[in-house]
């Protein structure tokens, strides 16, 4: 891959970047995002920097009516009208002042197959209407703002939920909202965390949050009942777990304010499947077409709280796997969220070291889910990891320098993704179990949520992530609730297959099942997947 | 080796060092050949108990204080140790035989077992008589169980705090039934981070062998007393 070296109020930053986006769309993945206020038009000026080193072709018609000419003499450029193709040098000029939302790395996001069709009309009294699709996650909140006529993506945002700071898992969050005036706040922070993703979008992207005629919102049952602060509770109690659970909010008015949308906006809060299956799953399932593709299908969307759906071609199993916070920010000392700084790809060098790719920064603060995957296959097949997921020589951590600092990879690192990818794997086991299949008969596994298209097939199936299936049935998607999300904007037929699946569905309680433990100890072994 | 009593002929002293490195390595399958081996030589089952499961989770016990091992192989030594029980025992341990009697449950409202499951390993390892209701166990039931049972202690096991209020019912539901001598003992992420007061219960275990060593030095007591 090519470099960009930036140089940042004397600062110096070299990243790694896939040619193709404009410089200002590449920044703005990366901690290094520069002013904008013209989703890249080149209209508002802001984007200003010096490339230094580089052939990049001569001003364009928006440069020459932006820069004057004795900037213009001293190499001042737009980063939105430059698309870099090889190394680079470039001085940022007008930094963007620091923000929680960055545009997810490309791949991260799904698209819908196939496209869905434009067959929802936005509300009337509109002029050139906006949709905002919004996926509500455990740990991120991503969104993407369309224009309803035509389905344009105008900007696509990724950050943390503020709610994190309650728990970062879901039954800490549920047992604080027990408190009437925390359920309050929960409810804040996840509205108030939309509001300042529209607003950050808005602002980059130049468009007025008054022309938002609908947003879409889908989530885990948790965090949809956490937002409109309703029937939170139930969700503590297990007899809840496989019922349907009310999750619309009475006050949808109050957020329309808050969030500076058109008044008279449609918002919407895609009802959960139950208890433990979120809206998320149902809107990966549309996105993905799981229904209608090639069958038996496999769904896992992973997470957290990794969502699982089995279809047959005639019947459809879905199930949640609690695997913890391996894959995002596990227990151990490595681990973190896709976000700039982490590690999300390994490789070996021919002396058997390990290579580490760093998202949207040089400066290396953890791996994230893709990595860990990367690292803990190559090391079980140096056999430095053994089949139980201990070091072989006795050793409690591994360490191995990446972007000029040392991380270590702990023994509860690798612990914990065993305990995911078990969760995982028993619950496909379960789900194979009640329809009747075993893994080989798969003809589509769809693997969607936070690995993006980052993941490597051949280390996670290795490990046993993935089911051990050829590398041609299996489609890394991304963040499909998301995409989901967006053919809900604008599509009725979306909607109905939504509804199809949601009919469809049986839901299946792994806590009920009785041989959950033994598959569970199965899948927790450093191998490849067996059902 | 500890408890060695009368040995048969062909000494099962290389039996029992293979015993318990088949538990602490969780081959389940070594382990019950090495069982099936010491019975042939004559050893009784109780010998096995303590000179065999009680010395793997003696050295389980060390290893897990300096934190070393992974799920994985808590969970296989924990399926060794049952393998080996049930060997010994296929019709369950009868009270009179084993040393107490305890009855073990996650309460209603909670699921998550996981943490039980390896208090009932550790227990039995230790030549206990332990009847495990489950998870998602009511209180009354588990009640019920202690008397029929005649057990010495409960145990109860909570991973969200949710099922706080069902840990307090446990003793009023004990006295219910005239069974005030029964010891009740919490454990798990949620229950650890209260009192036992808070919770109406005579100890809270940091860990499986911490609740194995109150209820030992419980019975060690009492055996004093007496």
């Amino acid at each position: 891959m090519p470099q960009l070296t930036l140089l940042i109020r004397g600062e110096r930053h070299v990243i790694d970047y896939e040619p193709g986006p404009s410089l200002r769309d590449l920044l703005d993945t990366t901690d290094f995002r520069v002013r904008s206020a013209c989703h890249g038009l080149g209209a508002c000026g802001l984007c200003r920097v010096r490339p230094l080193d580089a052939a990049i072709g001569a001003p364009t018609p928006a440069e020459l009516l932006q820069i004057d000419p004795s900037a213009r003499a001293a190499g001042v450029r737009l980063a939105c009208q430059i698309h870099p193709i090889g190394d680079m040098t470039v001085e940022l000029l007008d930094p963007a002042p620091p923000s929680d939302w960055r545009t997810p790395p490309p791949g991260l996001v799904g698209a819908v197959s196939p496209a869905p069709s434009f067959d929802r009309p936005p509300p009337p009294g509109i002029a050139h209407p906006l949709g905002v699709a919004v996926d509500l996650g455990t740990s991120h909140l991503t969104l993407a703002v369309h224009e309803l006529a035509t389905g344009r993506r105008l900007g696509l945002r990724f950050g943390r939920n503020p709610q994190g700071h309650h728990g970062a898992d879901v039954v800490t969050r549920l047992v604080a909202a027990g408190n009437p005036a925390t359920a309050r706040q929960l409810a804040g922070e996840a509205r108030m965390a939309i509001g300042a993703a529209i607003a950050d979008a808005a602002q980059r992207e130049g468009f007025d949050t008054a022309r938002i005629a609908r947003v879409v919102i889908v989530g885990n049952t948790a965090m949809l009942a956490l937002l409109a602060n309703r029937h939170h509770q139930l969700l503590l109690q297990p007899a809840f777990w496989t019922a349907q659970l009310d999750c619309t909010p009475t006050d949808t008015a109050d957020w329309a304010r808050d969030w500076g949308v058109a008044p008279g906006a449609e918002v919407e809060v895609v009802p959960p499947l139950s208890g433990f299956v979120g809206s998320d799953l149902l809107a990966g399932l549309v996105a993905s077409d799981l229904l209608a593709g090639p069958a038996p299908a496999l769904f896992v969307d992973f997470g957290t709280n990794s969502e699982i759906a089995l279809w047959t071609g005639a019947e459809l199993w879905v199930t949640a796997a609690a695997g913890g916070p391996a894959f995002e920010a596990g227990p151990g000392r490595c681990g973190m969220p896709a976000e700039s700084g982490a590690v999300y790809r390994v490789v070996f060098d021919a002396a058997g070291r390990p290579l580490g790719t760093v998202l949207g920064n040089d400066e290396a603060r953890g791996l994230c889910g893709s990595g860990l995957v990367d690292l803990v296959a190559g090391l079980r097949r140096q056999g430095v990891l053994t089949l139980i997921g201990r070091f072989a020589d006795g050793r409690t951590a591994y360490p191995f320098v990446v972007g000029g600092r040392t991380l270590a990879l702990d023994w509860r690192d690798v612990d914990a993704l065993q305990r995911a990818k078990g969760a995982i794997g028993a619950g496909i086991a379960v789900l194979c179990g009640q329809a009747g299949l075993s893994l080989p008969a798969l003809r589509r596994t769809v693997a969607a949520g936070l690995f993006g298209r980052y993941l490597d097939v051949d280390n996670a199936k290795q490990i046993g992530l993935l089911p051990d299936v050829p590398g041609e049935r299996i489609e890394l998607a991304g963040n499909t609730a998301l995409a989901g999300a967006v053919a809900l904007l604008m599509s009725e037929s979306t909607r109905a297959a939504l509804l199809h699946a949601r009919a469809a569905a049986h839901c299946v309680n792994l806590a009920k099942q009785a041989d959950f433990d033994t598959a569970f100890l199965e899948h927790l072994y450093l191998r490849p997947m067996s059902v | 080796m500890v408890n060695a009593g009368p040995v048969p002929p062909a000494s099962p002293a290389n039996g029992f060092s293979l015993l318990i490195a088949a538990l602490l390595a969780g081959d389940h399958a070594a382990a019950l050949a090495e069982t099936r081996q010491l019975r042939a030589l004559g050893v009784p089952p109780e010998q096995i108990v303590t000179a065999g499961l009680e010395v793997a989770m003696g050295r389980l016990d060390e290893k897990c204080t300096v934190e070393q091992f992974n799920l994985l192989e808590i969970m296989l030594v924990g399926r060794a140790v049952s393998v080996v029980v049930h060997e010994l025992y296929p019709e369950g341990i009868q009270p009179e035989k084993g040393r107490a009697t305890f009855v073990i449950a996650t309460l209603e409202g909670d699921v998550h077992d996981l943490g039980k499951n390896i208090v009932r390993t550790v227990l039995l390892g230790k030549g206990f008589r332990v009847v495990d209701l489950g998870r998602d166990c009511p209180v009354d039931a588990l009640a019920a169980a202690a008397e029929r049972e005649q057990a010495r202690a409960v145990l109860v096991s909570g991973l969200i705090s949710t099922v706080v209020p069902q840990v307090r019912r446990v003793r009023a539901a004990l006295r219910a039934r005239g069974l005030d001598h029964v010891a009740v003992v919490a454990g798990g992420a949620a229950l650890k981070q209260l009192a036992p007061a808070d919770l109406d219960v005579d100890y809270v275990a940091e860990t499986a062998f911490d609740g194995a060593r109150y209820l030992e030095n419980l019975l060690a007591a009492e055996e004093a007393a007496a």
